[in-house]
């Protein structure tokens, strides 16, 4: 027990495990929409607002930026002075280029779900609103023939924020294991993997997405690749820092060679989020995934996994300063 | 010979010596004189050598700058003892801000709320403009940072800038000193006591392969290794 408390609580630990959560809810939303965004483009025929990877995508990738934003609200010392973060910019700081993705990112996010779900939502503003938001419709419309720029824009901005994520770490000069040129990468694959399994989770569990759809297919078909990138870019990341030499060779030494990150990393990360599903889809027959129950454990331990990697490299990366 | 009663009764002469001297009428004026003229650097020079660890200059920060305990802008952090007993000896170093010319702690403040005075050369905060996001904490390699409990910004040492040094007096650190381990002053002025006390000394700075630039200058102790 007091290795456990040791481990969450020392001296130059600056960001603790919510901004581990906001960084896996952030990744979440920007891996559903780039998959989403390709389904829609290249796999799924005919109305994509019917397939259930398209349903999940449009509830859980806004719902996953807005908690991420909304719980890291409250992890400032100062909540309500929130709405300066928005109103001063500094453009030599990540967070602050990060603040306006953010934004531009949710606005387009909306719009291309208003522009896929058009019908469903004039029936509902009809619903709750009766006629007094029905203005809304030819202006959804009007940005409708521009699908394509936004579909393309919207891509790009995913792609960003996944990337973000790892360039606000990796701006910290002070912890020479987040100081690293390859966190970015790390976490854009980290982001697929786990968009992946959430589109997956939501689509086939909660929306009935057929097991035999090709966008359920597909999904399954970057699943292998993507999670063994991921751990060749988890081996690049460490051996640049045990090659580096120094306090880097000790920042590294101490996250994966050490007591409780350690265990967390190989057991957690590795074993559990990474090897476990790999496994699971090789070695169990085709007939026997095809259940749901199948797919909730394959996609929560893929989630638990890369909720565990932000984790463990927000912790250990904090426990080395330079 | 070093011996640790020897060096306690020397600080202890020291101190009641020090007590009531007037140095700071001389310091006031040559001292607002500077700040008016602006584009100024202030910077500091931690004599180790001189340093014997009575923190007075800690309990004189937290008196003048009103700082809460549980939280300091100034640390003196004692090495582990060297030698054997009764020949045990110590080192000192100072753990504040370093007044970075380029400082990390700035370049990522998404609000601009930690800046550089440019008039100066001090590194301060708005505390209005502070959001309490904590990136410039994560962000200072010297970890000299920490939320002020009652403003909730984030706060660190400025050199008593708006507490002694705008009322034309010394930092509350170097006026406490008994040994005159620390020299305050501007690293523009070649005429200066900081920058004579820089010519005359082997120094060193922290960290210096980062870039940062830091205004705090160290002259190294004669035993143990320096810890950079």
């Amino acid at each position: 027990m007091n290795t456990f408390i040791s481990a969450f609580t020392f001296d130059s630990l600056v960001w603790d495990w919510i901004i581990a959560v906001y960084l896996f809810l952030t990744g979440m939303s920007a891996g559903m929409v780039l998959i989403s965004i390709h389904l829609k483009r290249k796999v799924i025929e005919g109305k994509a607002s019917a397939n259930g990877i398209i349903k999940a995508t449009a509830i859980l990738a806004p719902l996953g930026i807005m908690s991420g934003l909304t719980i890291l609200i409250f992890h400032l010392t100062k909540p309500l002075a929130f709405w300066k973060i928005l109103v001063y910019f500094n453009p030599t700081s990540v967070m602050s280029m990060g603040v306006i993705l953010f934004q531009v990112y949710m606005v387009i996010l909306f719009t291309w779900i208003a522009v896929m779900f058009k019908e469903e939502l004039a029936t509902l503003l009809q619903k709750l609103f009766k006629d007094r938001l029905a203005f809304v419709n030819p202006i959804v419309d009007k940005i409708a023939k521009f699908e394509n720029a936004l579909e393309l824009f919207l891509a790009l901005l995913a792609a960003m924020l996944a990337a973000y994520t790892g360039f606000l770490l990796s701006a910290l000069k002070s912890y020479p294991m987040l100081n690293n040129p390859v966190l970015p990468v790390l976490f854009i694959f980290s982001s697929v993997s786990s968009g992946a399994a959430a589109c997956l989770m939501l689509g086939v569990v909660g929306f009935k997405e057929s097991f035999h759809s090709k966008s359920v297919k597909w999904i399954h078909s970057i699943e292998r690749p993507v999670v063994v990138f991921e751990l060749f870019v988890l081996l690049t990341f460490f051996t640049g820092l045990i090659f580096g030499g120094g306090q880097k060779e000790a920042a590294a030494m101490a996250a994966i060679g050490g007591d409780f990150w350690a265990s967390w990393f190989w057991y957690g990360v590795v074993g559990t989020g990474m090897l476990m599903p790999l496994a699971l889809n090789f070695f169990v027959p085709a007939q026997s995934r095809h259940n749901k129950v199948f797919v909730l454990l394959v996609t929560s331990l893929s989630l638990a996994g890369v909720l565990m990697l932000r984790t463990f490299i927000l912790y250990a990366g904090q426990m080395t300063v330079v | 010979m070093a011996c640790s009663r020897r060096n306690l009764l020397i600080g202890a002469g020291a101190v009641i010596f020090t007590t009531g001297v007037s140095t700071v009428a001389i310091a006031k004026k040559s001292l607002v004189a500077t700040q008016e003229d602006g584009d100024k650097r202030y910077g500091m020079v931690f004599d180790e050598t001189a340093c014997i660890g009575c923190t007075a200059c800690t309990d004189a920060c937290r008196e003048t700058n009103n700082v809460p305990e549980g939280v300091s802008r100034l640390k003196i952090e004692r090495s582990a003892p060297m030698g054997e007993y009764p020949d045990v000896d110590y080192t000192f170093s100072r753990i504040s801000c370093q007044h970075c010319d380029n400082a990390p702690c700035v370049t990522v403040c998404p609000t601009g709320a930690s800046y550089v005075d440019l008039k100066t050369g001090i590194v301060d905060v708005h505390g209005d403009k502070c959001v309490g996001c904590g990136y410039c904490l994560a962000a200072c390699p010297y970890q000299v940072r920490f939320f002020h409990p009652e403003t909730k910004s984030a706060d660190k040492c400025n050199f008593c800038r708006d507490t002694n040094l705008k009322a034309g007096k010394l930092p509350a650190c170097v006026e406490s000193c008994p040994t005159n381990a620390l020299t305050f002053g501007d690293l523009n002025d070649p005429t200066s006591e900081i920058n004579k006390v820089i010519a005359s000394n082997a120094v060193y700075r922290s960290k210096v392969e980062l870039g940062t630039e830091p205004k705090l200058y160290k002259v190294a102790d004669t035993k143990g290794e320096i810890k950079r």
